[in-house]
């Protein structure tokens, strides 16, 4: 296929009309992504009939309308959006579907919002192996139900060869927040706990391990996962949490930056009460960096107060995704605006916020 | 509290909060038996964040100073390799490849448009004007690259210390394409720290001796210091490996016996590794080096060899290069990272320290490298008082 350079680089297919077929089989007849898919013709029609609305299988989805039309629900709306990329796609213990669902779906759950509706939309370089596809796509369905929302809307467009890095996911999120919810950095008080839902790092290292052929003989996946369930159970018991965040790109280190600068008061962190699996722990050693500053994908912050701070732990210890949660420091009025680690030697420094990538070391 | 001998040392250990305590409270009694102030230096960037990281200069009473020596083998480079990396990345048809840290390091080639003070060009700016720069990890990465990209000339900006070289040397041995082509920038250890006593007005008196590299090398290679009345010890690079060496050191210093002694014994042995040594040798061979901001010294940089010098660089593209005029270019006005590598002043004794220069926005080296000691005391907070906590 050749293209002239006039040739915008991209093609719409802004869900076309028609109805879905409910059919599983046949997919494509392509092996591959091919730029008809994203040309809003009959490849289009094809690909958004028997992959998206057949997997993500809803009502709104499925009246193909330019806008899904949704149920409203009493409180405020909480209302984000994130764009996904991944080398490799799929990783151990995940893969960019779920990592995109998941991803947003945290985003609201720790404004303290029930996650309601998603939606997707798909980048995707010609060539792109059709049934790498259903893969993550059927991987983005398991999530969603898993956080109990719906993919209501979506939108795909195909870039040339060349032009994409293989896939890229966004995806938007809607969720309901209750009047009565109040959470935030400025709720924040001396002498409030600083709690996690379990080891740190596992996402960041399992990728860089995959990404980097390393055979650590050991199995690591990453944490990947939605917070909803986690987060409704610590706030039925802990109802005046103060301030909740998940803790993505940049780690424990970039949040405990963000939440302390320029604040009246500052954050310690208790270096051996933050759990660190010990894979983790040791591929970071050989590597020289730091899993305080290494990615993950299924863990959160909390600052809650001292009175609440046993009940919310208990409850994410009975949770799958919080069982090796911990209470792993403190806010404390001095230094303030300074995020300080405390070592298991009685020894501070700061907290250091990532400047950029964690590369290996050299020497 | 257990009492640690430095000459018995469990491996095990070397992250046990009871043993560090039982290092700590050794090293405040060597302290107080000595005296008197003492300055001590360990030769490794590793050293250095790893100090940080722990903040084990916290541990340590404040007549113990202990500096970092010229062991990040990013701020060594000299720029004579930064603006050969960087002229080769601009050619057609090339790809320069290197380690992260190295592309932000400025060399001494003017870089044209508004930018801070007299700051000159690195290899990130390079590949903003077009050139073709790729991050890897190592030489193995730069080999596959080669292999894959058969129509380009791929070159390996090999920058590092010894345990870096002998992965080069080792690749080279086996075989890599003949599009594959490395920068010579690498510098061996021993001549530039048997360098340091001879400077005016060096008062440091004992080294911690950089324990990535001594495992290739041993530790024999180091005998000059001792006959300079330096203490040396193996420094491994975990809380009471790190302890551990400074309490080797104080008693050597407290006895008057300067010696080399191997904590670390559980990596380095007195005569290195021989294969890694004999495969180095192979492929490489002692020549002089500039070390950046220091000097040229003798035997310190690691050269191809004949058979090996149709992989250098400098021979592939001679004639190919402007001749470049260094002289005064080292670093940027105001910047005093050739002293902060010599530890002749400590990081915040810098005026443009954390003020002109930032990890986020560096000037110099030191603040560039993962393993430069400006970025680790910026970042870590180092140099300040002890922090104090006032809690609720």
């Amino acid at each position: 296929m050749s293209k002239s350079p006039d040739d915008a680089p991209t093609a719409a297919a802004d869900a076309p009309a028609g109805t879905p077929s409910g059919a599983t089989a046949g997919r494509s007849r392509y092996g591959s992504v091919r730029l008809a898919h994203g040309s809003g013709g009959k490849l289009s029609l094809e690909l958004i009939q028997e992959l998206f609305v057949a997997e993500f299988g809803n009502a709104p989805l499925a009246e193909l309308t330019d806008a899904a039309i949704l149920e409203n629900r009493p409180g405020r709306l909480a209302f984000c959006t994130d764009s996904h990329t991944v080398t490799p796609t799929f990783f151990p213990g995940g893969d960019i579907g779920r990592l995109a669902v998941a991803g947003t779906v945290n985003d609201l759950a720790v404004m303290g919002a029930t996650p309601a509706y998603l939606t997707a939309a798909f980048l995707l370089e010609e060539g792109y192996d059709m049934e790498e596809l259903e893969r993550v796509v059927r991987s983005m369905k398991a999530t969603a139900d898993e956080a109990g929302v719906a993919i209501v809307a979506g939108d795909t467009k195909v870039l040339e060869r060349g032009k994409g890095d293989g896939l890229f996911v966004n995806t938007a999120g809607v969720g309901f927040l209750p009047d009565d919810v109040r959470m935030g950095a400025s709720e924040i008080r001396p002498g409030d706990k600083i709690l996690v839902n379990g080891t740190l790092g596992d996402h960041g290292i399992a990728v860089m391990s995959r990404r980097e052929g390393l055979d650590i003989g050991v199995d690591l996946e990453s944490d990947v996962a939605p917070l909803t369930g986690l987060l409704a159970r610590v706030r039925e018991v802990a109802p005046n949490v103060r301030f909740m965040r998940d803790v993505t790109r940049g780690g424990l280190a970039a949040v405990g930056n963000e939440i302390v600068l320029d604040r009246p008061w500052g954050l310690r962190i208790f270096d051996v009460a933050v759990p660190i699996h010990d894979v983790v722990e040791d591929v970071s050693e050989m590597l020289g960096i730091d899993p305080l500053l290494a990615a993950n994908e299924g863990k959160v912050l909390l600052v809650v107060p001292p009175d609440e701070a046993d009940a919310a732990l208990g409850a994410m210890k009975a949770h799958p995704h919080g069982r090796e949660a911990a209470i792993i420091g403190d806010i404390v009025k001095e230094p303030a605006g300074t995020p300080i680690v405390e070592t298991a030697y009685g020894s501070r420094r700061i907290l250091e916020m990532p400047i950029e990538e964690q590369l290996p070391r050299i020497c | 509290m257990p009492d640690v001998d430095a000459h018995a040392f469990d491996p095990h250990v070397y992250k046990d909060a009871d043993v560090v305590a039982g290092l700590q409270a050794k090293i405040a009694s060597l302290a107080d038996e000595i005296g008197r102030p003492v300055k001590l230096m360990h030769i490794c960037g590793t050293h250095e964040h790893e100090m940080g990281r722990f903040a084990l200069r916290d541990l340590i009473p404040d007549t113990i100073e202990v500096l970092a020596g010229p062991g990040c083998p990013v701020c060594v480079c000299d720029n004579e390799y930064v603006n050969l990396a960087i002229q080769l990345s601009l050619r057609p048809d090339t790809i320069v490849t290197s380690f992260g840290d190295m592309l932000a390091v400025p060399g001494s080639i003017p870089l044209e448009g508004e930018r801070r003070g007299d700051v000159r060009m690195s290899l990130l700016d390079a590949r903003a004007e077009g050139g073709d720069v790729r991050t890897v990890y190592s030489v193995f990465d730069a080999a596959t690259l080669a292999q894959e990209n058969p129509d380009k000339e791929v070159v390996f900006f090999s920058v590092g210390f010894e345990t870096t070289v002998v992965a080069v040397a080792a690749m080279l041995k086996r075989g890599v394409p003949d599009n594959l082509s490395i920068i010579e920038a690498n510098y061996y250890t021993p001549p530039a720290t048997n360098l340091l006593p001879t400077l005016d007005g060096f008062d440091i008196e004992g080294f911690i001796l950089p324990g990535h590299a001594v495992t290739i090398t041993g530790l024999r290679v180091y005998e000059h210091l001792p006959e300079q009345g330096i203490a040396c010890a193996a420094g491994g690079f975990e809380p009471a490996d790190v302890l551990v060496s400074i309490v080797a050191l104080l008693e050597q210093i407290r006895d008057g016996t300067p010696r080399i002694d191997n904590p670390y014994n559980r990596l380095v042995k007195y005569d290195g590794n021989e294969k890694a040594k004999r495969e180095l040798d192979e492929v490489f061979e002692l020549a002089p080096i500039r070390w950046r901001g220091i000097a040229e010294i003798p035997a310190s940089g690691y050269k191809l060899r004949p058979a090996y010098r149709r992989y250098a660089a400098t021979d592939r593209f001679a004639g190919h290069l402007e001749t470049l005029d260094l002289a005064g270019a080292e670093h940027p006005k105001g910047c005093r990272c050739a002293e902060v590598t010599l530890g002749q002043i400590r990081p915040d004794e810098c005026g443009v320290f954390g003020k002109l220069c930032t990890p986020d926005a560096p000037y110099g080296p030191c603040m560039v490298s993962h393993e430069g000691t400006c970025r680790a005391w910026y970042l870590f907070g180092m140099g300040k008082e002890k922090i104090h906590v006032e809690v609720a």
